[in-house]
């Protein structure tokens, strides 16, 4: 349905996005997974014809969509990262532009804000300046202003920046609904894996504007299928002791958190009995040690050698 | 097009004080100062030693008759009286053939005061001499001045009562609709700040349709600005604004065409809204100052300023304004600085359509 095909974004000397091809299959749910940086952002701007690739080319259902970008234009629901909205404004009025944009009128305009407004839970408060809102419920309110010309695809540019758990898990929830219930087609950026782990169905992982890896969950989870994931946890923090453990032979990864150390290694190693033993030595006390499958995370960091939020 | 356009009259809706301030202040700046210019003409006290006093009151009737001061005939003392108080400048001591002026303190208006005694007496002692020669000369000036072959009248904004109003009237209404126009102009800067520009980008409007809306607008919202500040100052405090206003309504559509695509031009030079904030104060207060708003252009005499204020709008604004409300010009003599602010706003928009589109490109 949707394709970019070696898109590639210089700014003067710097790269920002290289070679990127991505496809997204209609009603599908694909995850762009990179750190800050990593070039989501930029990629993003030139699937929503917001700007122009240096080279490359985007598709909408086989046609170029660079020179004659109306048609996208009509079919894509984007919710950027900022909260893009008329603060002095109420829901009901920002939902109201935007939807006029679209070529939205009369009662077809006032039931489908009515629709997005219940869709994100805030149909009761709709007339409230949005600028007397949450940042949860602003974040709402983007999403909903994406929403409201029934968009085929919706783009998604960390939806989730900044806002408390309660309105992260509805907002994550009506994302779900609407690619699962409504059938429509998510590129949702991230990165918070977790986010990713839930709501999409094939992730392309970035780092440094390059796609370095792609496939269904399973498939890239499967790039550690012969490691495993240990988790130590120790009463406070030991840096030699960390250092000491990341050099054990056979270790293939490590993140290092303040009284937290994550190793990644191969599957079947023995390493409980060197963990307790320099743990020993060096006067520290093992608090909780967990085998884990690996996550994306996981191999974001077997990858690229960095955590998504380095 | 349409959606843009209804936006920012929400937005306005929503937050109006800006425009309201802008027409308060001209309404404010206006009346006050065209009150303070209307002033009752100020007493001079008049005495004579020398003189009848049925004399002296003929000579007090013949200066009264000029209506620029008030002169009221007093005792010596009691005049003097004033003058040494302080509660007048000066006064005048009135002679045969001569008059005396006794000076408090410094007065702006002393100056006048002695050229008005100095041209009333030269008048008055001419025709007494004549008077001798031929008797009957008073009634002849009379009757003929009762059916002149040709009457010249001179006028300028200073001499003019209503002229010195409209000045102001004018120059301030010009003036402060530029903070007006500009400011809302300031919208487009904050809707690329906020991202909602992006997201109308997005959108399957154009980006004609969207400047197009933000520039109806701002046009809008100054040409009414300008059209209810005539209409208020025509209607509630009877100024004169000639026999022709629907000419003055197409001057202020051309000078708001030429200060929104002015504003334009500074907005795409000009990226954030701090700085602009700093920018719009000096450009506004700039054009007005060296375009005649504040005081007639007619009192500026350094060359490189008069030639600074022929880059200005401002300038044909109140050029084109006053030679209608004023001179009771027609729409022939005022085509001059219609064309040059048409094509002052149209010279300004297309540099600035150039350069934001040169921006969002690169």
């Amino acid at each position: 349905m949707l394709e970019t095909d070696k898109l590639t974004k210089k700014f003067k000397d710097t790269v920002a996005v290289n070679n990127v091809s991505l496809e997204l299959k209609k009603g599908e749910s694909v995850g762009l997974l990179g750190p800050n940086g990593a070039g989501k952002s930029t990629a993003i701007a030139m699937i929503s014809t917001l700007l122009k690739p240096s080279s490359g080319d985007v598709r909408l259902h086989g046609k170029s969509v660079l020179k004659e970008p109306g048609d996208m234009r009509r079919v894509l629901g984007v919710v950027p990262q900022k909260i893009a909205l008329y603060e002095e404004l109420s829901a009901y009025e920002n939902l109201k532009f935007f939807g006029r944009l679209y070529g939205l009128s009369g009662n077809k305009l006032e039931q489908r804000i009515d629709y997005v407004l219940d869709l994100v839970g805030l149909a009761d408060r709709k007339k409230e300046l949005v600028k007397h809102y949450s940042g949860g419920m602003q974040r709402r309110v983007n999403l909903a202003a994406a929403m409201m010309h029934e968009p085929e695809v919706l783009i998604m540019d960390e939806p989730t920046v900044g806002i408390d758990p309660q309105s992260r898990n509805h907002l994550l929830e009506t994302i779900r609904r609407l690619n699962h219930e409504e059938g429509m087609t998510v590129l949702y950026t991230s990165h918070y894996m977790e986010e990713v782990e839930k709501l999409c169905d094939r992730v392309y992982i970035m780092d440094h504007g390059k796609v370095i890896a792609e496939g269904t969950k399973e498939e890239l989870k499967a790039i550690l299928s012969d490691q495993e994931t240990v988790w130590i946890e120790f009463d406070q923090s030991y840096p030699e002791l960390f250092k000491k453990l990341s050099e054990i032979e056979g270790v293939q990864h490590t993140d290092a958190e303040e009284r937290s150390l994550k190793l990644i290694i191969p599957k079947g190693m023995r390493l409980l009995a060197s963990l307790f033993h320099e743990a020993e030595r060096h006067g520290a006390q093992v608090t909780n040690v967990h085998v884990q499958t690996p996550t994306l995370e996981d191999v974001f960091l077997r990858l690229t050698g960095r955590t998504l939020r380095d | 097009m349409k959606a843009v356009f209804l936006l920012q009259w929400r937005r306005f809706y929503r937050q109006p004080l800006l425009v309201l301030a802008m027409f308060g202040l001209t309404v404010i700046f206006v009346s006050v100062s065209a009150a303070g210019g209307q002033d009752e003409p100020a007493i001079v006290p008049v005495y004579t030693e020398s003189m009848e006093q049925e004399q002296a009151l003929d000579w007090v009737e013949r200066l009264n008759s000029e209506q620029q001061f008030t002169f009221e005939w007093m005792p010596e003392p009691e005049a003097r009286s004033y003058v040494a108080e302080g509660d007048v400048p000066q006064a005048v001591e009135l002679m045969e053939t001569d008059y005396r002026l006794l000076v408090g303190r410094e007065d702006p208006a002393r100056l006048a005061l002695d050229s008005l005694l100095r041209r009333v007496y030269s008048e008055e002692l001419r025709l007494e001499d004549a008077a001798q020669e031929v008797p009957d000369i008073r009634e002849l000036m009379d009757s003929a001045l009762s059916d002149p072959a040709l009457e010249i009248s001179a006028g300028s904004l200073q001499g003019n009562g209503d002229g010195d109003e409209l000045q102001l009237l004018f120059g301030m209404t010009l003036f402060f609709v530029i903070y007006t126009i500009m400011f809302s102009l300031v919208r487009i800067v904050d809707e690329k700040r906020t991202g909602t520009w992006n997201r109308m980008i997005m959108s399957p409007v154009r980006k004609w349709q969207m400047y197009f809306g933000h520039l109806g607008f701002s046009f809008l919202i100054g040409f009414s600005q300008i059209a209810l500040i005539f209409l208020l100052f025509w209607y509630a405090f009877g100024f004169e604004l000639g026999d022709r206003f629907w000419l003055l309504i197409v001057i202020a559509a051309c000078y708001t065409f030429a200060i929104v695509a002015l504003g334009l031009l500074i907005i795409s030079l000009i990226s954030k809204p701090q700085q602009l904030s700093a920018v719009i104060p000096i450009v506004a207060t700039g054009m007005a100052m060296v375009g005649g708003a504040f005081w007639p252009i007619e009192l500026v005499t350094n060359e490189i300023l008069l030639a600074a204020a022929k880059a200005l709008p401002i300038t044909y604004g109140l050029e084109a304004l006053t030679s209608v409300a004023v001179y009771g010009n027609g729409l022939q003599s005022v085509m001059m600085p219609l064309a040059m602010l048409l094509g002052f706003g149209g010279i300004c928009m297309a540099i600035a359509i150039r350069l934001l589109e040169w921006r969002s490109a690169s």
